[in-house]
């Protein structure tokens, strides 16, 4: 069970991940449907930008690879709380089948296992359309450093400034 | 494959503009290629880095062109890939350099590395595997 200082700390941390202004996750117009200690629901909406083909219709695998780093980086923010810093590690990702379509790309990230200095994530990556089957499939490892400063603090400083 | 007909594929290509891919050396095995720093590449503003996505995104990209019989050829057909962060991607123009390791009749294999400025500091690596038919 969650308590609700905790539920209002995934809901600042989702707010503020959305938010940022620049970036790729601003230009992927990034949306946290769920946030939980230990797994994110993201949608991200449907952008020609990304595709491989002038109409719009096949997204680049690159696409899908960047959206299961971006989930599983939230994922394994919201399940430390004394977060100091981190980085990717390593990431591996299945494409299972071709990223055509025009609907909103969803992305479900769990970690499911952290250690003091690593976190473990899996997720995978569907449209928000017809069977909704699975379209890629991925696993990464982060490098923590957990500390008195939290990222989140920082964080929370730098929004009332 | 020749350089000037490579990069007119990828510009043709709405999301290897977005990344501004540009291709810089190209033979049998290799392809080396350059992709400058712009806002929207970026994943962490506190420390202006790359987006971890991105720098697998460009080297897929390098790789999957890598893998092809001429400049065109149907797009490689993406298996699967690994990638490892080695270092910090700084702003910065990020040079990656893709080698087939093996391609037979169905799969290809490709490796990529990496870097800023300098080449024995490679700031990640990626191994792709293609499927040709």
């Amino acid at each position: 069970m969650s308590t609700i200082e905790d539920q209002e700390r995934y809901a600042l941390i989702a707010q503020q991940w959305s938010k940022r202004p620049k970036g790729l996750i601003a230009e992927m117009g990034i949306h946290v449907e769920k946030a939980d200690p230990d797994s994110v629901l993201i949608r991200m909406p449907h952008n020609p930008d990304f595709c491989l083909d002038e109409e719009g219709t096949l997204l680049h695998g690159g696409v899908l690879t960047a959206l299961l780093d971006s989930a599983f980086g939230l994922a394994t923010f919201l399940n430390v709380p004394d977060m100091q810093t981190m980085a990717t590690l390593d990431l591996r990702v299945d494409y299972l089948r071709p990223a055509q379509s025009r609907a909103d790309v969803m992305v479900y990230a769990k970690c499911y296992r952290t250690t003091r200095h690593v976190a473990f994530n899996s997720g995978k990556i569907w449209f928000d359309a017809g069977n909704k089957e699975e379209v890629a499939h991925g696993a990464a490892a982060f490098a923590l450093t957990r500390g008195k400063d939290n990222l989140l603090d920082f964080i929370k400083k730098a929004d009332t400034k | 494959m020749k350089i000037i007909d490579l990069q007119a594929r990828c510009d043709h290509v709405p999301f290897f503009r977005f990344l501004g891919v540009s291709i810089k050396e190209v033979d049998d095995k290799h392809i080396m290629a350059h992709m400058p720093f712009t806002d929207r590449l970026m994943g962490n503003p506190v420390l202006k880095t790359y987006h971890g996505g991105v720098i697998a995104s460009f080297m897929e990209a390098i790789a999957s062109l890598c893998v092809l019989d001429d400049t065109n050829a149907p797009p490689a057909k993406p298996i699967n890939l690994t990638v490892d962060y080695l270092r910090p991607g700084f702003a910065g123009i990020l040079t990656t350099r893709a080698t087939i390791t093996k391609k037979g009749r169905r799969m290809a294999s490709v490796e990529t590395v990496a870097w800023l400025e300098n080449e024995e500091k490679p700031i990640a690596k990626g191994l792709f595997h293609f499927l040709l038919v």
